[in-house]
């Protein structure tokens, strides 16, 4: 392995790297190069920092450079057991009860909820006051008795949320042990955090040390930095001014936690990358697991980041080639086959040469290359593409939500806003300025996401979430008639308008999704991006909400752009049919000569694949 | 590679031909449920379900979210205890949850799950992955067996060249490529029964048709009692000799696989089939369904 | 409420352990606390403290049950045994004096910190890739800094160099307690300078968790839907991100809560303020365990009380836990 490869590319890891390895060093190898004994009196008390001294005497003409480096050696030492003795605890404890639940893990979490709960520094001061000795190991053990809570509650919970990922169950069925599932399986995947936990019992058990000398407590007979303190407090250093007494261990401590810290920066990074300073969001792939919101920050963010590595494969979709891409080598040669469309109305939403790209350390990635599409009003436009293909990508241009690093870098889109006299005007929408896009916004465009259980927010009613819209949008409207128009809309989507004061979780799932519906629905919007909008429901209620969907355009005349992985439904549906693959247009026409007479070879392979698994095609 | 599959399952042993390994009678499962004043409320999953899985025969069970298919998946696998009812194995009645005896019984019956994005772990590449299914089951002794006998596991599932796959990390493959894997983790312990738990419900359609023409593969080749775990009845027509549909818990429709999809006798059956999409109706009734 | 109800039973559980745990530390841990105690002060010690000590113990060698049975209803009492270092007054009654000291400071801190902290964390959160995210490392730093430390800092600069503020106690000693406005401008001038380290040593954590929970939050799609929705930025911000944000922030409450109360004991200690912090610190010069354990199990009692106020205030803003019941 190459040496820079173990070199951290993080800034923050790499700061945090070198002032703990320093601070090692100076543990190290500080006391060898110091003239002096850290307890040995006799030269010139209380003398400031000079060539001799390099920080300087205490009152009764101790070497402060030689107590503070020998001082480093034990704070560092009790630190490090104490981390190392608190993470062996919270991994048996967090990894036992999560793994294996029922009583002994309702004991356990009781047991950490105590220690967690009860004030560390009081419980420690009153143990080490009945402690009969005082060395560095009986520090660190009792520092550990009350530090190792906060590792294990965190712990548990990464526990319990790996142990219902399928690759659990099936090193079960595979005839794995549990011991052997539990260290084998599950913790390497907990390493994150139990790393992250190691940093922080140790800058907390440092902290502890420095703490319990400072008023005494600490083995007065060895030099720490937290005697060093605590003789500079009892010996009046502040009031004289001996700043250089006092200073440097305490600023060691700050510095020694921070560089801590910046490690641990890089573990939550690596984690959870939505967190990387200069990413934004949307790249970080899918959302957070569901129970998330009770977890601690470092649990959760160590969960989004397994998800997210394991949905980020999307991008390297095929990335062996081989097996799977046989089929369609040679549809990257087959020009698009465009046909015009005989679908009746004015365009409302025309789609001109649009390029997006995701520029890459590598070179740009065109995720969606030149696509002309025209929606006309009222009409159903079906967009169909298998993941990877950019159909997300263009929808998400043209609602304006596109996340950095995708960038427009070709094409328009014109929105036809049509006026009461008729005639329309033509909306620029890729250079719309913040304020009016704020306001074309869900009253011309709406969307309804793919995913209702987690589009709508889990912690406001519904009437609450019908509300910001119309509040923002119609400002004149008055509260009475804001729930009347809410009830209305449900009603409208086949739901008891009483529900509006439900919170999402006591709607199912169907539910959730009309709901959605009914919320895209409110200001009556011109154009309704659907982005797979059944895709997670079941068949029935796939097909309810389809026909909700259906009666309603019949009776409100919106457009609907309508994307999923279903080439079956769409064709059963829709009045045009757009088919991309790998970010280009291949197929786009009036949806029954698609069906009739499909011309590009991949719209033709996605059919036979859906005759050949059964479907009526 | 195969023969198009309807007319596999049309020519195929009939059902009922093949010698039965797996026997499920009477299978109940009930979960704890919400607490209602002194007592819990029972769920009850799965509801006196029984089948029999036969050698070299695909059976479907098919059924929405929530209708106990994927429980009755792993009761099977013996991942969790049944509440009543009892498995045969070769005609003997067994229980093996736990200890030596569960080993010995996932050396017979393996199951591959739904998510290949979830059901490799991340931080093994897939020469560990292969290599423990192989030595749990004591198939092969010493790193260079090991190696050979994944080499040709992944040949088996069809990943040639095979030593490109072996140090690979499975967030480095695609969705089919780990189903693949999963496969061949299954077929590391020579079993006698697979169960999948619907295999392709997460991939893209084009490659559905691969993995399933995998799975009726192997079914041949290893002479497998394949459980074909699914919510699509199309694909059960298209892939299995015999389809039993589940609705809450219950099995509400059984017969050979033509019959029950092209002849559906129970209500929900009917419904079922009646809401998947068809482009046939639009066809046949051009605007009236949608249009006006 | 079965939610509500399971958690205080919990808590319940919790201060009873705490009472345990104070009751066995002495009589657990390794040698005999009077041997211990007559060692350490070398018969400087009145004959009355140490009967009052064996009492304490309930050195009679009765069975442990008994003990126990003894320190529980003497406990219900308010009894919490006699102080050695200011015999033979009552340790409740000098709890009862360094609690309030304790509680205004600690508590407007801390509220003042929660606000400032997650606060700052939203805007940081929205502001993520901008200039401001160099202000992380500072925060990093400032998180890692002992508070007792950052206690002589500022006494140093303020105090003795400027001059602004006074080095030490809780009020002018030559003034005598009371509602009067000469009075509570006095305490209040001198809780200023313990507040500010308080405030500085705690607030940096809670505004790197909010930070990064409002990141991961803003990442979710009901965020993306309200942005969809037209919603101006600062509702998206408040009342998408933030708003869920906060859910586990008021959660991590018990973890940070025991530090807080932990660094704010050490500032009480650099400034003499009067609290239970310094009194702890005394009892500890003075071997004084009776007043050790009581202020102990005063502070226990203290936090876990609060960790139950957060979990109220949680089941109130977040409509899932309410479902439960």
């Amino acid at each position: 392995m190459k040496l820079n490869s173990l070199w951290p590319a993080s800034g923050k890891v790499r700061a945090g790297l070198i002032i703990v390895i320093f601070f090692v060093l100076l543990a190290v190898f500080g006391p060898m190069i110091t003239d002096y004994a850290p307890r040995a009196t006799g030269n010139p008390p209380l003398q400031p920092p000079s060539a001799d001294h390099w920080l300087g005497t205490t009152q009764t003409g101790q070497d402060v450079f030689s107590q503070f480096v020998h001082g480093a050696r034990v704070s560092l030492a009790v630190g490090f057991i104490a981390g190392v003795l608190s993470q062996i605890v919270s991994v048996l404890v967090g990894l036992v009860g999560g793994y294996f639940r029922g009583i002994a893990d309702e004991m356990l979490y009781i047991l950490t909820a105590v220690f967690l709960v009860i004030p560390a520094m009081p419980l420690l001061i009153v143990l080490t006051g009945y402690l009969p000795t005082r060395g560095m190991i009986s520090v660190a053990i009792v520092i550990t008795i009350t530090s190792w809570a906060p590792a294990a509650r965190v712990l548990r919970a990464q526990t319990l949320s790996l142990r219902n990922r399928d690759f659990v169950e099936a090193a079960r069925a595979t005839g794995e042990s549990r011991m052997r599932i539990m260290f084998y399986e599950v913790m390497p995947n907990a390493l994150p955090v139990i790393a992250s936990g190691f940093l922080f019992s140790t800058i907390a058990a440092i902290l502890a040390e420095a703490g319990l000398s400072f008023l005494g407590l600490g083995s007065l007979t060895t030099v720490s930095w937290g005697s060093m303190l605590y003789f500079a407090q009892n010996n009046q250093a502040l009031l004289v001014g001996a700043w250089w007494w006092f200073v440097p261990p305490g600023l060691a401590i700050a510095i020694i936690g921070a560089g801590l810290a910046l490690i641990n920066f890089g573990i939550d990074e690596y984690a959870n990358p939505r967190l990387r300073t200069g990413k934004s969001r949307r790249k970080a792939a899918r959302p957070a697991g569901r129970g998330s919101a009770a977890m601690s920050s470092t649990a959760a963010s160590a969960a989004a980041g397994a998800e997210a590595s394991s949905s980020s494969s999307g991008v390297s979709e095929g990335s062996l080639g081989g097996t799977e891409s046989t089929e369609t080598t040679d549809d990257d040669a087959s020009p698009p086959q465009i046909r015009g469309s005989e679908v009746p109305g004015d365009p409302v939403i025309s789609v001109r040469d649009l390029i997006v790209d995701y520029p890459t350390e590598d070179g740009a990635v065109r995720a969606v290359d030149h696509v002309s599409i025209t929606l006309h009003r009222g009409e159903l436009l079906g967009l169909a593409g298998e993941s990877g293909s950019g159909k997300s990508t263009l929808t998400n241009a043209i609602t304006r939500l596109l996340r950095n690093p995708a960038e427009v870098s070709g094409g328009e889109i014109t929105y036809h806003r049509s006026t009461r006299t008729g005639e329309s005007t033509e909306v620029d929408l890729l250079n719309l300025p913040a304020e009016e896009l704020r306001a074309f916004r869900w009253s011309e465009l709406a969307i309804v996401f793919q995913s209702a259980m987690n589009a709508l927010n889990p912690v406001l009613r519904v009437s609450a979430q019908f509300d910001d819209v119309l509040r923002v949008h119609r400002p004149g409207m008055s509260a009475a008639g804001r729930k009347e128009l809410a009830q209305e809309m449900l009603h409208k989507v086949g739901i008891d308008p009483e529900r509006v004061t439900a919170y999402p979780h006591e709607l199912s799932g169907g539910m959730k999704q009309r709901v959605a519906i009914a919320i895209a629905l409110v200001l009556e919007p011109d154009v309704i991006i659907m982005d797979e909008p059944t895709t997670a429901l079941d068949l029935l209620v796939q097909r309810e909400v389809l026909e909700q969907v259906m009666q309603l355009r019949e009776e409100y005349g919106f457009a609907i752009i309508f994307t999923t992985h279903d080439l079956s439904l769409l064709l059963e549906i829709s009045d045009t049919i757009a088919v991309m693959q790998t970010g280009t247009l291949v197929e786009y026409g009036p949806a029954t000569d698609v069906y009739s007479d499909p011309r590009h070879p991949y719209t033709k392979t996605l059919l036979s694949s859906l005759a050949n698994l059964g479907a009526r095609i | 590679m195969t023969t198009v599959p309807t007319t596999d399952a049309q020519n195929g042993p009939a059902a009922g031909a093949g010698e039965v390994i797996l026997e499920a009678r009477d299978l109940v499962k009930d979960f704890r449920g919400k607490r209602v004043g002194l007592h819990r409320q029972r769920f009850r999953a799965v509801d006196h379900v029984s089948l029999q899985l036969r050698r070299g025969q695909v059976t479907a069970l098919v059924g929405q979210s929530g209708s106990g298919k994927s429980t009755v998946g792993r009761l099977l696998a013996q991942l969790m205890p049944q509440t009543s009812g009892e498995l045969l194995l070769n005609g003997q009645p067994i229980t093996a949850h736990r200890g030596r005896a569960f080993i010995r019984y996932t050396s017979t019956v393996q199951m591959t799950l739904q998510d290949p994005f979830a059901s490799l772990n991340p931080v093994h590449r897939i020469s560990y992955i292969l290599a423990r299914a192989l030595s749990i089951h004591g198939h092969a002794k010493g790193a260079e067996e090991i190696e050979e006998k994944s080499l040709a596991l992944l040949r088996k599932v069809n990943l040639t060249p095979p030593e490109r796959y072996l140090r690979r990390f499975p967030h480095e493959l695609s969705g089919g490529e780990r189903q693949r894997i999963s496969f061949a983790r299954a077929l590391a312990a020579e079993p006698q029964v697979l169960l999948a738990d619907e295999p392709v419900s997460m991939l893209d359609v084009t490659i559905r048709k691969e993995i399933l023409d995998l799975l009726d593969q192997l079914r041949t080749e290893e002479n497998l009692a394949v459980l074909y775990i699914t919510h699509d009845l199309g694909s059960a027509r298209a892939y299995s000799e015999e389809t039993l549909v589940m609705y809450r818990g219950e099995v509400v429709e059984r017969g050979s696989s033509a019959d029950v999809i092209d002849n559906p006798q129970h209500e929900y059956t009917q419904r079922l089939l009646a809401a998947a999409p068809n482009p046939r109706r639009r066809l046949s009734n051009p605007g009236e369904e949608f249009r006006g | 409420m079965k939610f509500l109800l399971r958690k205080v039973m919990l808590y319940v559980f919790i201060a009873w352990a705490a009472l345990t745990l104070n009751f066995l530390i002495p009589r657990l841990m390794p040698g005999d606390p009077l041997v211990l105690l007559m060692e350490r002060t070398e018969g400087r010690l009145d004959p009355g403290a140490l009967e009052a000590m064996a009492e304490a113990y309930g050195l009679t060698d009765a069975p442990l049950v008994v003990q126990y049975w003894d320190y529980l209803s003497s406990l219900v009492q308010g009894d919490l045994g006699l102080s050695i270092g200011y015999y033979p007054v009552p340790v409740a009654d000098i709890v009862a004096g360094a609690m309030p000291w304790t509680i205004g400071l600690v508590g407007v801190t801390t509220i003042i910190s929660f606000l400032l902290g997650t606060g700052l964390g939203v805007i940081l959160a929205w502001r993520r890739g901008k200039r401001s995210d160099y202000v992380l490392p500072a925060l990093t730093f400032l998180n890692g800094v002992p508070y007792f430390w950052m206690a002589l800092i500022l006494v140093l600069i303020f105090s003795v160099n400027l001059g602004w503020f006074p080095v030490a106690n809780a009020y002018q000693p030559i003034l005598v307690p009371g509602w009067n406005p000469e009075f509570i401008s006095s305490v209040i001038y001198h809780a200023i300078l313990p507040a500010l380290t308080i405030v500085i040593g705690s607030f940096a954590g809670w505004v790197l968790s909010m930070r990064n929970m409002t990141v991961t939050v803003l990442g979710e799609d009901y965020v993306t839907m309200a942005e969809a929705k037209g919603l101006p930025r600062r509702k998206v911000l408040l009342r998408y991100g933030a708003r869920n944000a906060i859910l586990p922030s008021i959660t991590g409450f018990a973890l940070s809560l025991g530090a807080v109360v932990g660094g704010s004991m050490l500032t009480e200690v650099i400034f003499n303020y009067p609290g239970v912090g310094y009194t702890l610190f005394q009892a500890v010069q003075n071997q004084d365990f009776p007043l050790m354990q009581g202020l102990f199990l005063v502070i226990s009692l203290a936090v876990i009380l609060a960790n139950l106020l957060a979990d109220i205030v949680y089941i109130f803003l977040d409509p899932r836990t309410r479902a439960e019941a």
